[in-house]
């Protein structure tokens, strides 16, 4: 990988990838928790079935 | 006989840490004891400034050879340096946070890296001060407003400067209820600081036990250099979510997180040596760290107010600020800024989707910075 300038121009640089893509990936953690719901129309847990411990 | 009664006197005093103590030393007690009333007598993050502040008055004492190697504290910051005691410490924090807030209203994560625009400004300014690039990501980071992922990041990137760089992110995290509010007031309308929110939908406990594993795959798929991290956060979750193991869950979230807190607190103490901390080095980080707060509440605040622009169901701004992490003071600052405006607004379950949303914003962060700065 080609490194990064250590200068003012370099911090630019990774500031803008670093900020953009953190949105990105963000975002798909985002799309990811907005698909969780689906699970429960398969499988539903009853917490006092785990509540009894082990 | 009176020579060698002074020179036998003489001999005891130059042993003792009396005869090396110089101003330097005296400042740094200071500072240490400021630390320490601010936790007793303000109440002000206990739990982390009566360690720091201890240690630091400790080891500014000359010949306390507790710092050094083969010391007590040096030992304490070796499971620093090793990145051993930061994921224990998320081990403990996952087990005792509520994710809920954050997997019902998923919209909000967007806060969670909107909110960090302060970490890139202090990377650029520390860059155009003539730190390097290293030393900038590291100085950057403390705008993610976490103080594990700090130390993990600055231990990568700028071992020795750890010690401004985690008193400054512990520092401004306590002071965040004087630093936030005046911005996040500047930034809003009264009418937008009005907005009432709706109720969230309930999680179920299913949501919640797929959740640790699903967000430890994608974060480690894409960011393997915070594994440890982000690995520990889910695994102490994974504890309080599956109910069967309550007893693994309160010790991670309870003895274990206290052990690892004196444990961390004393070794960033330990690093608050006169002759390493009093620096005009120094006052730039403290300077720097207070410029990526204010920036990241501003570009939270911000980020709230672009995202109804597309929104037909409005989120009050106020809790973009709360996308810095530092959970959960920021949402506790969102929700009284709020409910002073209007005695009828409960923001805090609101804002502590985006609060938990900031912490992995803050890994995403830190995880692409280490990746593009070449850091294993």
């Amino acid at each position: 990988m080609t490194p990064i300038p250590d200068n003012v121009e370099g911090a630019f640089l990774i500031s803008i990838i670093d900020f953009v893509l953190s949105f990105v990936i963000i975002s798909g953690i985002g799309v990811v928790l907005a698909l969780l719901p689906l699970v429960n129309r398969y499988w539903a847990i009853d917490d006092n079935d785990l509540k009894g411990g082990h | 006989m009176l020579d060698q009664l002074l020179s036998l006197f003489d001999s005891l005093l130059k042993q003792t840490g009396l005869a090396h103590l110089y101003w330097g030393n005296i400042v740094m007690i200071a500072v240490g004891a400021i630390m320490v009333y601010l936790a007793v007598a303000k109440k002000c993050e206990p739990f982390l400034l009566i360690g720091i502040g201890f240690a630091c008055i400790v080891v500014n004492i000359p010949g306390s050879d507790l710092a050094l190697p083969g010391g007590l504290f040096d030992y304490a910051y070796k499971g620093v340096s090793l990145l051993i005691v930061p994921p224990l410490i998320f081990l403990g924090v996952g087990a005792i946070t509520d994710f809920g807030p954050m997997i019902a209203n998923p919209k909000l994560v967007l806060l969670g890296a909107g909110a960090h625009l302060g970490i890139f400004v202090a990377l650029i300014l520390a860059k155009v001060l003539g730190f390097s690039l290293s030393e900038a990501g590291a100085i950057g980071i403390i705008g993610g407003a976490d103080g594990p992922m700090a130390i993990f990041v600055t231990m990568k990137l700028a071992p020795h400067l750890l010690s401004p760089i985690s008193v400054a992110a512990y520092s401004y995290m306590a002071l965040m209820p004087i630093i936030q509010p005046p911005i996040m007031r500047l930034l809003t309308t009264k009418a937008e600081r009005n907005i009432q929110m709706a109720q969230l939908r309930k999680v179920s406990r299913l949501e919640k036990i797929i959740f640790p594993v699903i967000i430890a795959v994608i974060v480690n798929l894409f960011f393997p250099p915070v594994a440890p991290l982000v690995t520990m956060l889910m695994l102490g979750n994974l504890f309080r979510e599956v109910l069967i193991v309550g007893r693994l869950a309160d010790t991670a979230g309870g003895t274990l997180l206290n052990l690892v807190t004196i444990v961390l607190t004393v070794a960033i103490g330990s690093t608050m040596s006169a002759k390493t901390f009093l620096s005009v080095q120094t006052v730039e980080i403290v300077g720097l760290g207070l410029i990526a707060f204010v920036f990241g509440t501003a570009s939270g605040v911000v980020t709230a107010k672009i995202m109804n622009l597309f929104l037909k169901t409005k989120i009050n701004p106020l809790i973009g600020s709360a996308g810095i992490a530092s959970v959960p003071i920021a949402a506790r600052v969102s929700h009284i800024v709020a409910n002073k405006e209007n005695p009828r607004l409960y923001l805090i379950y609101h804002a502590m989707g985006p609060n938990l949303a900031g912490v992995f914003g803050t890994a995403i962060s830190g995880g692409i910075l280490l990746a593009l700065l070449g850091v294993k």
